[in-house]
Order: C-alpha cells, then sequence, then structure tokens
C-alpha cells in the first residue's frame, strides 16, 4: 500500500474513531471504500493507537492489542484443548493462527470439543475452526495443515499450543520447538484432573512429565470443563508470553485437580 | 520409620489424598508405588520432599512423598 493511500485511510479511520476504538462496520466500510481488507484498516488503525472495537473489554493498551495482532500461534491438536484455544486466542486479537490436525470430528467429540456439533461431525477440525473464528475475529489470519505435524507446522510461529493427545507426538513436538526456540504452551487432561506448563530448552517439562518407563495408553475420558479450564490457562500462559509478562510456569508446572478443587504448582528439576 | 504419602489425580481414586504410613528402614519410592497397587508405567513424576527421584530412591524418616501420574489427554 502506497503512501498516499494509507494516509487517506488513517484520515477516515480518525474521523470515525474519536474515543480511539474503531466499529467494525465502519472498518468493513473503509475497506470496501478503499479496496483492501478489513485486516489493511485495522493494522493502520492500531499503529495509531486506535483499538478495534470489538477488544475494547479486554483493557489491554494499544501497544499490547497491536503486539497480539503481529503475534502467530501455532496450534498442534485442535481436538479439545486446541480448539478451545484457538477459540480463545481469535478473541483476544492474535493476528494469526496456524492451524494443525489431520482428523474430523467425531461423535465421541460432542462431550468436550468446542465447535463439535452435530453438523460439524466428519468434517476436518482444523476446516472448521477456521471457519468459526473468522466469525469471532474477521481480522484473523489462518493458515491451515490438515496433516499430521511437521517442522513446518511450527515456522515462523512465536509460541505453539500443545493440543495432543499421545506422548510420543508430544516429545517429539517439544523437541521441535527446542529446536527452533519457540515456547511450547503444554496443557493435558483426564477425567477431572490436568495439568499445563511451558516446554522450554532448559526446564525439560516435557521429558519430566513423560518419562520413558511410561506406556501409551487407550484415549483417556475427559470432562468438558476441565478441557475448559486447562486450554484456559494454556492461552493464558500465552498470552502472558507475548505481552513480555513473566510467569511462575517458567519453572513449575501446575497440577489441577477439579474434584478436590486442589491447584498446586509443582518445581521442575 | 514414619513417612507422608501423597497422591495426585487420579491416583487419589479408591486410596487416599494423603496419609501418614509407617515404613520398614530401606523402603524404596517404588516398593511404595507397589504396595498401592500403581501400575509403575502410569507414573509420570516422583518427588521426596518437592525434589524429584527414582523408583529407586530409598525414603528417610519424615520424607513427605508425592506421587503423580502421567495425564496425557488433549
Amino acid at each position: 500500500m502506497d503512501k498516499q493511500n494509507k494516509k487517506r485511510i488513517l484520515q477516515r479511520i480518525n474521523l470515525c474513531s474519536p474515543d480511539n476504538y474503531l466499529v467494525l462496520d465502519d472498518g468493513q466500510r473503509i475497506a470496501a471504500d478503499c479496496n483492501c481488507s478489513l485486516l489493511d484498516i485495522e493494522q493502520i488503525a492500531l499503529e495509531h493507537s486506535i483499538v478495534p472495537a470489538r477488544f475494547k473489554r479486554n483493557s489491554l493498551s494499544f501497544h499490547e492489542q497491536l503486539r497480539l495482532f503481529r503475534s502467530r500461534v501455532a496450534i498442534i491438536g485442535c481436538g479439545g484443548l486446541g480448539g478451545r484455544t484457538a477459540e480463545l486466542l481469535a478473541r483476544l486479537g492474535v493476528g494469526h493462527l496456524i492451524l494443525t490436525d489431520p482428523d474430523n470430528f467425531s461423535e465421541s467429540n460432542l462431550n468436550r470439543q468446542i465447535f463439535c456439533t452435530l453438523q460439524t461431525l466428519g468434517v476436518n477440525k482444523v476446516e472448521v475452526l477456521a471457519h468459526e473464528i473468522e466469525k469471532i475475529n474477521p481480522a484473523l489470519t489462518c493458515t491451515q495443515n490438515i496433516n499430521l505435524f511437521n517442522k513446518n507446522s511450527i515456522t515462523g510461529s512465536d509460541i505453539v499450543i500443545d493440543g495432543l493427545d499421545s506422548k510420543e507426538a508430544r516429545i517429539e513436538l517439544s523437541q521441535l520447538c527446542q529446536k527452533r526456540n519457540i515456547p511450547m504452551i503444554h496443557g493435558a487432561v483426564k477425567e477431572w484432573y490436568g495439568q499445563a506448563g511451558i516446554d522450554q530448552a532448559p526446564n525439560k517439562l516435557i521429558s519430566t512429565l513423560y518419562p520413558k518407563t511410561t506406556g501409551s495408553k487407550a484415549p483417556p475420558k475427559v470432562l468438558a470443563m476441565n478441557v475448559a479450564l486447562i486450554a484456559s490457562l494454556q492461552t493464558a500462559e500465552a498470552i502472558k508470553i507475548l505481552l513480555g509478562h513473566n510467569s511462575t510456569l517458567q519453572n513449575n508446572w501446575l497440577q489441577t485437580d477439579l474434584l478436590h478443587c486442589e491447584y498446586n504448582t509443582i518445581p521442575l528439576p | 520409620m514414619q513417612v507422608q504419602v501423597k497422591l495426585f489425580a487420579f491416583f487419589r481414586e479408591g486410596r487416599f489424598i494423603r496419609k501418614d504410613k509407617e515404613l520398614p528402614t530401606g523402603t524404596t519410592a517404588g516398593q511404595v508405588v507397589d504396595d498401592l497397587d500403581i501400575d509403575r508405567e502410569e507414573v509420570g513424576v516422583l518427588m521426596i520432599n518437592s525434589r524429584h527421584c527414582t523408583f529407586e530412591t530409598v525414603l528417610q524418616e519424615g520424607d513427605i512423598y508425592a506421587i503423580f501420574p502421567v495425564i496425557g489427554g488433549g
């Protein structure tokens, strides 16, 4: 976009944002009039301290909202944890999500996976998720990978979300992330119980939680509110890293027990 | 000797959350796991007094011993 065009767009944005918030209707109208995308309009707005109005109640500064807008998060596994995390990140205003999962929604996913409905049974999870989060945040860029994850699934991402469900896959993803120095936000669930943490080269979270001696078991039973809890924790940790906040989970992991209402922070070795 | 054993997540079901146990001197972390009828393949992390240990670590009088399962769903 040339400088002149950008200046013209900014003038239009300023005219309809006296309170420094740009409502969706105005953004879309300016995009249509100027023959560009809503993403272009909101980018120009954010670069000039004007925040899209749908993020008003995030109560983040425009610097923080802009940082989220410029962030890329890779979500590996788009079932329970991955799907819910994608929804939350879209609502918060993360600009680019890279979604990876080869599977389709099946009936056994209805008890806990967001956007799994009677209408989406048999449809690929990544396709459904991309379609749904675009309805939440129309300026979001979404890369769809309908395949098992590989190094391309995380290339260029600032953060990786672990939405996987097997020990072997988690170890492989952890190794890929550590090689590229990308923090991986781990989460796992079973029945009423869960855990969350940040896997990074120095803390060896995944190799601590999944020692070689453990076996791989059948898919565990999982309750929906437990998935929502752990996905929320993963989202919070991702946002904290993106915004530069410290977290106790840099050196610990969190063990949750909804049945006994216990939340324990456990030190890593 | 007396040791406090703490169980986490689904290891609590049908067992306990924490319990003081009278154990013979020389008891290892792994023996307590076996006595509780916990499958070693289901164990993720073992800790004594907030420090990571192995099945072979020998427990001492007054230890607080925590057993965490592997949680794998997503």
